[in-house]
């Protein structure tokens, strides 16, 4: 079946009644946790993944990446009029939106964010049509040393930009491989670690981790802090911007499409990344760097786009590979396994109308996103006034539900109230959850193919190092591995690490 | 924030102590799982390794609170509202132990109301309908409309 023949099949897949439905909740979704600051894809989608279970395994992904890319447009609204970041990839934003809406310029500032994410998500899901297959073909050829080392290299990566001490976030990332193997062994299929409790036979579910370290820990750290927020009182007015900022933005948004994409595509990297990565890129290129902070549209228009782009980029990996790229993405895979479909390089083929019906969905969800994010802001900015004394309960009471629909297991909730207490304390010292969260996922993966990888060489170690691909994802990792010890780029990282858990 | 020398109340002293304590216990376990060869390795493994890993990031860790490097534990905490997060905790923790025995709906309406009115107090006109409407709501959606049974605990409410 040629391309246009493929997508025309997933066409017919993503404009089923069912999986339009499922698309609208998993946009709407995506942009009410976007919008709340406190509240993020990661515990949306975590707290959603048990109703996948009762739709086909296409409804249930589509709703689930519709939470993902409509998370990106729902975070910018948040930064423009309230000056808080929804999501750790709108926290450019909030430099020169909020300017623009304390100029009374919110309107044009809400309409850029919505249109340059618009047109960088259809961008990004034409890009994911033409390298997807192309990347596929070539994933084929991928043996277990290669899979290792490319899941070292993510779990590197993503240790290297995470905020503070890497030594910190190299523990977390060793402690969520180690949770990962509570179970079964892939091999030998014998119990480790589960210390005679049948409910860890399966491991520890993601579901109440994912829930416990960001959701649970996240309410408990703003309770310490106390949440206030004041949403900007000046009239939104024409979403339309003008021709000027038109004539400003229509660059940024092409950068920012085009950097985020790639960006989206490293495991590791994303869309928080992306954003900044524009920012800076745009401050660079602008001839007047200085109007940058100052409301500047092209602060929007660039980063906007940058982290849509990225969020489409992200489903590469995960698709072509089975590696997910971030923690979001490995909840997608989450939803996957739970269908016992196996994504990677044999997706395509075994099941196409899966592939591309996910894949066209998401030129719908960007259309809906638009409509969703222009005529309907106002009843997003009436929910940005709830108090939080009054969302943290509803937040809670959503996790606990969430924990118990995905298994029907009490012990799940106290898993969860574990995870919770155990990411609250890690905030405090330091340690960032979101190395934890991906370890965990690929944990089992990454011994099972570290061990095939050395059973098939007959022990030999030096088959990571004599395959190109495995040795190229080797060299990098340790690079970046060494880089931190060097002060001045140590210096540089922690200007640029971020906070990735969101992402 | 920041003091030389070795102080017993630094967190990443802490930190590192305990993360010392978690990989010890690792690489035990990797241990007792069986390493195997390197041409046929063993459940434990990985494991065996990681946990010396572990163990090596949490010396320097450790390494760097001698330094002098890392906030007391007393800071960490300090102009806080720690009481609150306190609460909200030991009311969770009640809730996952009783929920079982009242079930769904007579477990979650108390701790509704806690959380409403124990952290930054909610007017009960709006704490008492939202406590008891929430979860009815939610117990009735996941009834009806998505099949999944919430339990109903000793007295079968629900």
């Amino acid at each position: 079946m040629d391309l246009a023949a493929q997508i025309a099949n997933g066409f017919a897949v993503a404009l089923t009644p069912i999986n339009l439905l499922y698309c609208f909740i998993g946009v709407f979704i995506g942009t009410l946790v976007g919008v709340l600051p406190g509240i993020g894809p990661i515990s949306a989608m975590s707290l959603l993944l048990p109703v996948t279970l009762s739709g086909t395994p296409e409804s249930g992904i589509i709703m689930m990446a519709g939470i993902y890319y409509g998370s990106m447009y729902g975070g910018s609204t948040t930064s423009i009029l309230v000056n808080i970041p929804g999501e750790a990839t709108s926290v450019v934003t909030c430099l020169d939106g909020h300017q623009m809406a304390k100029q009374g310029r919110a309107g044009p500032a809400l309409g850029m964010a919505a249109f340059s994410s618009f047109i960088a998500g259809t961008a990004a899901v034409v890009g994911l049509m033409i390298i997807a297959p192309f990347l596929a073909s070539f994933a084929v050829a991928f043996g277990p040393a290669e899979m290792f080392s490319l899941m070292v290299l993510g779990l590197v990566i993503v240790t290297f930009l995470t905020q503070g001490s890497m030594l910190k976030s190299l523990l977390m990332a060793s402690a969520g491989i180690v949770l990962g193997l509570i179970g079964l062994d892939s091999i030998t299929a014998q119990a480790r670690l589960t210390f005679g409790r049948i409910e860890l036979y399966d491991g520890i579910g993601l579901v109440p981790v994912v829930m416990g370290l960001f959701g649970v820990s996240e309410v408990l750290s703003n309770i310490e802090q106390g949440i206030k927020r004041t949403v900007t009182n000046t009239a939104i007015g024409s979403k339309l911007p003008t021709s000027d900022d038109w004539q400003r933005s229509r660059g940024p948004i092409w950068r920012g499409t085009v950097l985020g994409f790639f960006l989206g595509i490293i495991p590791g990297g994303g869309a928080v990344i992306a954003s900044f990565a524009s920012y800076a890129l745009e401050k660079r290129v602008s001839k007047t760097p200085e109007r940058f902070g100052k409301g500047a549209i092209e602060g929007v228009a660039g980063p906007e786009a940058a982290n849509n782009a990225a969020a489409g980029g992200a489903f590469i990996p995960l698709l072509t590979l089975g590696i997910p790229p971030n923690v979001v993405m490995a909840l997608l895979l989450g939803s996957f396994v739970i269908h016992n479909i196996t994504p990677g390089p044999l997706l395509m083929m075994q099941r196409p109308d899966l592939f591309w019906g996910v894949i066209t969905s998401m030129y719908i969800g960007n259309v809906m996103l638009l409509v969703l994010n222009l005529p309907l802001i106002g009843m997003w900015v009436q929910l940005l006034r709830l108090p939080y004394n009054i969302l943290f309960p509803m937040i809670l009471l959503f996790t606990v539900v969430g924990v118990f629909a995905s298994s029907n297991n009490v012990f799940d909730l106290y898993v969860m109230i574990a995870f919770g207490i155990f990411g609250y304390l890690a905030r405090k010292l330091g340690y960032e959850a979101a190395p934890l969260v991906l370890a965990f996922v690929l944990g089992s993966i990454m011994e099972n193919k570290l061990r095939t990888a050395l059973i098939i060489s007959s022990g030999e170690i030096s088959t990571f190092v004599k395959k190109p691909i495995s040795a190229v994802c080797l060299a990098i990792a340790a690079i970046m591995l060494l880089l931190p010890l060097i002060p001045a780029l140590r210096r540089k990282r922690e200007a640029v690490a971020l906070e990735d858990g969101n992402n | 924030m920041k003091s030389s020398g070795l102080r017993i109340n630094n967190a990443e002293l802490w930190g590192g102590a305990i993360w010392f304590a978690i990989s010890l216990f690792v690489v035990d376990q990797g241990r007792r799982l069986g390493l195997g060869s390197i041409n046929h390795p063993g459940m434990g493994f990985m494991m065996f390794w990681l946990g010396l890993v572990m163990a090596g990031l949490s010396l320097g860790v450790a390494v760097q609170s001698i330094k002098g490097e890392g906030p007391s534990l007393r800071a960490l905490w300090a102009e806080t509202r720690w009481a609150k997060t306190l609460i909200v905790i030991a009311a969770f923790v009640v809730y996952a132990l009783a929920f079982t025995q009242l079930g769904f709906l007579l477990s979650t309406v108390p701790l509704m109301l806690v959380l409403l009115r124990a952290i930054d107090p909610v007017r009960w006109t709006i704490a008492v309908p939202l406590s008891f409407g929430a979860p009815l709501l939610i117990w009735w959606a996941l009834k009806s409309l998505l099949q999944i049974q919430l339990p109903s605990g000793m007295f079968e409410i629900g």
